[in-house]
């Protein structure tokens, strides 16, 4: 049983390091401006939490909105 | 943040602090080995550097779960919390080593996986068998977790709530902790300092908890009122000192009402960075100053000055008779709102 979610666990990370590596290449900088011109010390600091992330950052990826914090001020604000 | 991400966004303040935190590490870890090797010569280098690693770590973990209150209870922790995030990383990285050298030592070279060792050689329900290594192990993926995620780019692109709520995760970490540290060392090293050590340290936590939680209760007043039409008396201008602000609750959550230059603005309380308390701030150089990092926002459009790019609600704001009275539905966030003169 622990055998089992340790190997599941190992193959979510292994997908996460090759989804995370173009990411930090190609990814980054299309949702977020700031990375475009981002440093390699930059790069190789987001891959961990890239690949463990990484269903979370594919959908960014794939999706167009910049994510906006989401509070109580703001969805209260008039339209 | 709108300029390019770097690995570390160094400042002068940083580099002293960092050197301070890691000069501090070093020298624990050297005198924690040096008196375990005096008291007991037959330890080897690898329990004495599980031993000092870990300790390092928890002593580290309460250092982070108290900063946090104690700068809302006391300023002068202010500093201290500004690089937090280097205290959290330095944290992980120990608690690694420590993970490290105890697969090395007792996990490794069998024909077992060693990370399905950690998880099936003390696998029992009685004390002495108790899976203290899986806590253990379990916590250091929390911490991992949040290590991983600390940089900028992570709260930009996860947005500071989520990044806080990915973050509570620490006090999971430290319930874990606790149970791999009474379940494992503890069951060796019988001596009642040891636990007492490890009671003086909750009891610090919760207790600065409840205390800045307390003190905080007494803001969150108001804080179910409605949305309404109509504007909400705060306070007179006169409760206000020069370039700070008072924080009330307004439509679910608090805001800021900055008192400067004779004018005075509106805006929500949360920063965009990590949510810290732009109200516990000062008006400095024309702008809003967040008290945890220094992020500002210029107070008549709560956004911050260029190249950068955050927004925070601003709130529609007029005096009547030196009363501060507040329209309780926010703008969207970086709106323009004409500051009331006095
Ligand atoms: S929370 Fe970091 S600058 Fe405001």
């Amino acid at each position: 049983m622990i055998e089992i979610g340790l190997g599941i666990i190992a193959l979510y990370l292994l997908v996460g390091i090759f989804i995370a590596i173009p990411f930090v290449f190609a990814g980054a900088k299309k949702v977020d401006p700031g990375a475009v011109e981002g440093t390699w010390g930059f790069k190789l600091l987001i891959i961990p939490g890239a690949a463990a992330l990484w269903p979370l950052i594919l959908k960014r990826w794939m999706g167009k909105a910049h994510p906006t914090e989401c509070s109580a001020h703001r969805r209260a604000a008039r339209r | 943040m709108s300029v390019s991400y770097q690995a570390v966004g160094w400042n002068a303040f940083k580099k002293k602090y960092d050197l301070l935190l890691w000069a501090g590490i070093l020298l624990y870890l050297a005198i924690f080995s040096a008196v375990g090797l005096a008291l007991n010569p037959a330890a080897t280098a690898e329990i004495l550097l599980i031993r000092a690693t870990g300790t390092a770590a928890i002593f580290l973990l309460h250092m982070i779960l108290c900063v946090g209150p104690a700068a809302r209870l006391d300023k002068r922790w202010l500093p201290v919390l500004y690089n937090r995030r280097h205290m959290g990383v330095s944290m992980f990285l120990l608690g690694l080593i420590h993970a490290v050298i105890v697969v090395l030592t007792y996990h490794a070279g069998a024909d077992l996986n060693p990370v399905l060792s950690i998880f099936v050689s003390d696998a029992g329900s009685t004390v002495g068998t108790f899976p203290f290594q899986a806590f253990g192990f379990l916590a250091l993926v929390i911490l991992f977790l949040m290590a991983a995620t600390s940089h900028d780019f992570w709260l930009a692109n996860l947005t500071a709530p989520v990044w806080k709520t990915l973050h509570m995760l620490v006090y999971v970490a430290y319930a874990f902790l606790i149970v791999h540290v009474v379940f494992g060392v503890l069951q060796s090293e019988t001596h009642p300092g040891y636990l007492a050590l490890l009671v003086v340290g909750f009891v610090l936590v919760t207790g600065l908890h409840l205390l800045s939680g307390a003190r905080e209760k007494a803001l969150d007043r108001g804080r179910d009122q409605d949305v309404a039409e109509g504007y909400v008396d705060v306070c007179h201008i006169d409760e206000i000192e020069d370039n700070r602000a008072r924080i009330v609750s307004l439509s679910g959550e608090r805001v800021a009402v900055f008192k400067y230059e004779g004018k005075i603005s509106v805006v929500s309380n949360a920063c965009q960075h990590q949510n810290g308390p732009l109200g516990e701030g000062k008006f400095v150089d024309g702008c809003i100053t967040c008290p945890w990092h220094g992020f500002q926002y210029l107070p008549e459009t709560g956004q911050s000055p260029p190249p950068f790019t955050e927004k925070i609600p601003t709130f529609n704001v007029k005096l009547e008779a030196g009363r501060i009275l507040v329209d309780p539905v926010p703008n969207p966030a970086g709106t323009r709102v004409e500051p009331a003169v006095f």
